[in-house]
């Protein structure tokens, strides 16, 4: 196998526990850039080496190397952060990035545009309202995910908790973030001892995400490892595990494809850290360690089968799967507005159009202005959704009016209380100008597209149907395009595959409909299939059913 | 009169001689003359042009001194010392900054050699000299001296600074035995003459008259005569970046048969602008199309106003001439010719006009540092020009040249002439070069790069170069990134100031590498600082000297001679303004 390993498993192994030539690369005065080796490994600390892809041609004209910049992604188990932690981030937006603060599709903040220079001034900020970035991305566990909605489940703060537990159980031993990023801790002698991940890591990214039935909003069957909290008279008893979800696909690879994750079974919540670390394990041994765009836990799974996979598992941990526990998921989207939980306090989900804060000053929506002035009072905190939301939480009965009057003076509660149904449901993933995959526009453009849908659903009537929409800029995934009911998929600049049919809570994955069509051809193709849904529907079924049950027939 | 050998020698001569030079073997036949310094039998033969030959009278030592700017005063001052010494003269050389001024009262021979700057100022490194001369407590009766001025005659106060100081050593009680020679850019063959003649009107007795305050130099009607390039712009863009606060442009000009070596300079007159031209016209009521005579060329007024005459900031003594014309009082400050017309209205509108025209004072041409290599670009000329902003009161203005040029279309024609700079040329190719240039400073060593480059130079290069951003301003960025790949550019550092709270500067990145930087002076490098005098330069030779004093073990006052011992051997030199 050794031989045949891709060029990543090769820098991982060679990296002394992550490190690389960070430090050099750091140091180098003639480039923006990381070396090249350097780039794969800067992913492990929660960073993207991307460039501005809108500038590529002028700056070459001008003799200018790209608009080299780091895209940093935060480790925000759970996804939520203190009023104080976000000043530290509202402050770094301002200094150091291009100012947006990006809520992503798992529940955690990145922001673009950080030049080599202010990487560790990014990172001591972070550091010092106890924020980090390790295993934001690379071939690691990831952020793990948790249901938002506090007001869905008394059970919810020690779901919050697992989170918090997984992500810190499951994070790299190496100290290299602290070394090479926040520069306040001396380069080791020796490399660290890392039982779970050795000198290899993981073949490719690892996903966890845990529901609250009956929310589905972390869309956990999109996940590498799936955790649906069973409660039982009140009390969080255990959970049916799963495993093999994932989005990622290639256009014109047929070996690649999204799946939804298998469920293997119910265990106690004692057992949950021995389950997940060895799910971990057997992918971590039996995963593809040479072709990359084969590697994800979804092709290990198929190529060993399910069951065969769950034994090892059950090998590993010592513990048996049990049967699982009946549950039901009724939602995946965010419910907006205020809402009270079982202790009393407040949470305002707030609607963030693609998850960008920023003071769109055209439109009068002050949002990062709101959220400041919130986080000044020191009476909420934030959380984030997997769709891209914000809730305000943990608001005391008496401090509402407050928060509440500051959400409508910058706008935050018109916009979210008028925004169209449709683009409430909708998630766009980053693309250009800065993602480097990106094949086709995404988030800058999913609003154009929506507003020109607008009229197409009125003459339909379907104006308040909740239809997922969901758009990337290459077939990846990043806003889990293959569990939406209306996915678009891009394929070059202006073009997109058109995917239809998966169901509304995430439970199956949709299918290509038609290829590479232009925005008339959509307009033209939406307008169709609406006016079949609404003629032939049935009651109360959705827009992914029916086009799976009726059109994909 | 002549004998027919002599005839033909001098027939030639007179033939192959150039303008310019017939001009100034006439002033110089007219001063020997004067002097009465050629014997009867040599006057009878004819031989106009003394010899050092006359062994009795050759002075057995003599001190030199120069004043330079750019470097080429101490390169004509150093070949001048090699042939002296040669001659058997024990010779002192130094530059004036260096020269302890208590010692000139005890000279006995000096030569200086000196440029003018700017407006008619010595360099910098003269101003003490200069200011010492200027004392009229000073006396220099022992003193035989010759000066000779390097200048460039496209400036209206040509050579003026050598002028001054060979009337101030002539008012101080010495003698001037070699009459002033005033040299343009193409300065080469005139300074080996003076020195020959200089020599020989050198004499170790007092018996011999003084010379003739000057000889003439070779100035045509209109200007120099340095060629003249006619070229074409071919590229002109911003090399900043968007959101930069500054603006760099490369200028890439055609031209043919270009003759220039890297570390030379491009000069330019910058026409004034058309609004300019205009208001003048229109205040004036003055026909464009009159003909006028002007500095002995013939030029309609439209021309004259477009392309020679300074309309901008006309120096104090242009305005007091004006003020004569308008019969006005004038307060005794640079005013713009529009602003003169504006305030202090002229009487007799168009006659006045006329004689306005005469108290002009040419456009002053600019200096740029060529940024390409002949090697590697063929008939392009490339120059990196920087906007020139500065205040005029509460206004912000953008310096003549540099707003012309930047706004200079593709396809323009212009002028140009080549300003060689002795000082800063390339060591032999397998030397190391450390080249410390920020900002526009980095022109010169664009050049030097490309040109080691396509010579396959094996020395190794070192370039420090900074900015304000490295995002916006590393001016010729990919350039360097290839540099550095293709192994060219051995080391590179970049300081950019404004990228982190502390500000960064390439001296800052020196002292950093202070250890290797010593390395490579100790294994013969040479350096080559260009851009800000002030305060770069300095902060930069200062670094340079705590370095070595750090890395050898030496004073600071040790290690500055540690420095001047790089000067002398010419392995640091400076472009810097």
């Amino acid at each position: 196998m050794s031989n045949k390993e891709s060029h990543v498993e090769k820098i991982k192994k060679a990296s002394r526990g992550l490190r690389g030539t960070l430090l050099e690369s750091l140091a180098d005065e003639h480039t923006l850039a990381i070396r090249e080796d350097d780039r794969a490994l800067v992913k492990f600390h929660g960073m993207y080496l991307q460039d501005d892809r809108d500038r590529r041609e002028e700056r070459a004209a001008k003799r200018l190397d790209r608009l080299w910049a780091f895209m940093v992604r935060l480790r925000l188990p759970g996804g939520k952060l203190t009023a104080e932690q976000w000043k530290g981030l509202h402050h770094v937006a301002g200094t150091y990035s291009t100012g947006t603060i990006k809520i992503t599709t798992r529940q955690t903040v990145q922001l673009h545009g950080i030049l080599k220079h202010h990487a560790r001034p990014t990172h001591q900020e972070f550091n010092r309202v106890g924020l980090d970035s390790i295993a934001a991305c690379g071939d690691v566990n990831r952020n793990v995910l948790a249901s938002a909605h506090p007001d869905v489940s008394p059970i919810h703060e020690e779901v919050y908790q697992t989170a918090v537990h997984l992500s810190d159980f499951m994070k790299p031993k190496t100290r290299a973030y602290y070394e090479v990023f926040v520069g306040n801790e001396k380069v080791a002698e020796k490399v660290e001892e890392d039982p779970l991940y050795e000198d290899r890591y993981l073949p490719r990214k690892f996903k966890i995400a845990i529901a609250i039935p009956p929310q589905n909003d972390v869309d956990v069957f999109a996940n590498d490892c799936a955790l649906i909290a069973i409660v039982e008279n009140g009390k969080l008893t255990g959970y049916n595990v799963g495993a093999g979800g994932g989005m990622g696909a290639t256009h014109g690879n047929p070996a690649t494809y999204p799946r939804v994750a298998s469920l293997f079974g119910y265990i106690d919540k004692k057992d949950l850290d021995k389950v997940v670390y060895e799910i971990a394990t057997v992918q971590r041994d039996f995963g593809n360690r040479e072709d990359r765009k084969l590697a994800r836990l979804k092709y290990t799974i198929d190529r060993m089968g399910v069951d065969a996979y769950k034994a090892e598992v059950e090998k590993r941990s010592g513990v048996k799967f049990q049967p699982l526990k009946p549950y039901e998921f009724t939602q995946r989207i965010d419910s907006y507005g205020w809402a009270q939980n079982h202790h009393g306090k407040w949470f305002y989900t707030a609607f963030i159009e693609n998850g960008r804060v920023f003071d769109d000053t055209d439109n009068s929506r002050l949002y990062k202005t709101a959220f400041y002035e919130i986080a000044e009072t020191g009476k909420a905190d934030f959380r984030f959704t997997c769709n891209q939301n914000i809730v305000i939480s943990d608001v005391d009965p008496a401090d509402k009016a407050e928060i509440e009057q500051i959400l409508q003076k910058y706008g935050v509660t018109q916009f979210t209380d008028s925004a169209s149904v449709i683009r409430k449901n909708a998630i766009a993933c980053v693309a250009l100008n800065t993602c480097a995959l990106a094949l086709a526009e995404s988030q800058r453009y999913l609003p154009t597209l929506l507003e020109k849908m607008d009229p197409i659903l009125q003459k339909h009537h379907l104006e308040n149907e909740e239809i997922s929409i969901r758009m990337t800029g290459c077939p990846n995934g990043c806003a889990r395009p293959y569990i939406a009911e209306i996915a678009f998929i891009g394929t070059s600049l202006g073009r997109y595959n058109m995917h239809i049919g998966a169901d509304a809570l995430g439970f199956r994955c949709n299918k290509l409909y038609k290829e590479s069509l232009d925005e008339g051809q959509i307009l033209e193709t939406v307008d169709e299939l609406f006016g079949r849904f609404v003629a032939e529907r049935e009651e109360k079924e959705s827009f992914g059913d029916f086009a799976f049950r009726k059109i994909l027939a | 009169m002549l004998v027919e050998a002599k005839k033909d020698i001098f027939s030639r001569l007179i033939k192959e001689a150039t303008h310019d030079e017939l001009v100034w073997m006439n002033g110089f036949l007219a001063g020997l003359l004067d002097q009465g310094t050629l014997s009867a039998g040599r006057a009878e033969a004819g031989a106009a042009v003394p010899t050092t030959d006359t062994a009795s009278a050759q002075i057995d030592k003599l001190t030199l001194l120069y004043a330079s700017e750019t470097g080429n005063a101490k390169s004509v001052a150093t070949k001048f010392a090699a042939a002296t010494k040669k001659k058997g003269i024990k010779t002192k050389l130094a530059s004036v900054e260096q020269y302890k001024l208590t010692d000139l009262a005890k000279e006995k021979y000096l030569l200086l050699v000196i440029s003018t700057q700017g407006d008619g100022e010595p360099p910098i490194t003269a101003v003490k000299f200069y200011n010492a001369v200027h004392d009229a407590t000073l006396k220099l009766d022992k003193l035989q001296y010759g000066v000779l001025a390097l200048g460039d005659s496209s400036y209206p106060l040509f050579c003026q600074a050598g002028e001054d100081v060979d009337k101030q050593l002539e008012l101080r009680g010495a003698t001037r035995k070699v009459p002033l020679q005033k040299c343009d850019t193409d300065y080469a063959s005139y300074a080996d003459n003076w020195l020959d003649a200089a020599l020989s009107l050198l004499t170790d007795s007092n018996e011999h008259p003084e010379a003739k305050p000057v000889v003439k130099v070779a100035k045509t009607a209109g200007g120099s005569h340095k060629k003249i390039y006619e070229g074409t712009v071919v590229t002109n863009f911003n090399l900043n970046d968007r959101d930069s606060a500054k603006q760099t442009h490369h200028i890439e000009i055609e031209a043919e048969e270009l003759v220039y070596e890297p570390g030379d300079a491009l000069g330019i007159v910058p026409p004034n602008p058309g609004h300019v031209v205009e208001e003048v016209l229109a205040l004036t009521e003055i026909d464009p199309d009159r003909s006028v005579e002007w500095r002995d060329q013939k030029y309609t007024v439209e021309e004259l106003l477009s392309a020679k005459a300074q309309l901008r900031y006309l120096p104090e003594r242009v305005v007091r001439k004006y003020a004569e014309i308008a019969d006005q009082e004038i307060p005794d400050t640079r005013m713009s010719l529009v602003d003169l017309l504006k305030i202090y209205p002229l009487k007799n509108n168009q006659e006045d006009f006329a004689q306005v025209l005469q108290i002009l004072e040419p456009i002053a041409p600019r200096l740029y540092s060529i940024s390409s290599s002949p090697e590697a670009h063929g008939d392009e000329i490339h120059i990196t020009v920087a906007r020139d902003q500065f205040y005029v009161g509460e206004k912000q203005e953008t310096g003549l040249c540099s707003g012309y040029l930047l706004d200079v279309p593709v396809e323009t024609r212009l002028q140009f002439y080549i300003h060689p700079n002795k000082g800063f040329k390339l060591p032999p190719e397998d030397k190391d070069v450390i080249m410390i240039g920020p900002g526009t400073g980095v022109a010169p060593f664009r050049s030097f790069l490309f040109e080691r480059d396509a010579a396959g130079a094996q020395g190794r290069n070192w370039l420090f170069f900074g900015d304000q951003h490295i995002s916006s301003d590393f001016l010729y960025q990919t350039e360097i990134q290839s540099f550095l790949d293709t192994g060219v550019l051995t080391e590179f550092n970049g300081a950019f100031s404004r990228d982190q709270q502390k500000k960064v500067y390439v001296q800052d990145k020196m002292r950093e590498r202070g250890a290797e930087l010593f390395e490579w002076l100790e294994n013969g490098a040479y350096v080559y600082i260009c851009g800000a005098k002030e305060p770069m330069s300095f902060d930069v030779e200062k670094a340079l000297t705590e370095i070595i004093a750090t890395q050898k073990e030496l004073s600071f006052v040790e290690a500055e001679k540690y420095l001047d011992a790089l000067k002398e051997e010419g392995r640091l030199l400076k472009d810097v303004y």
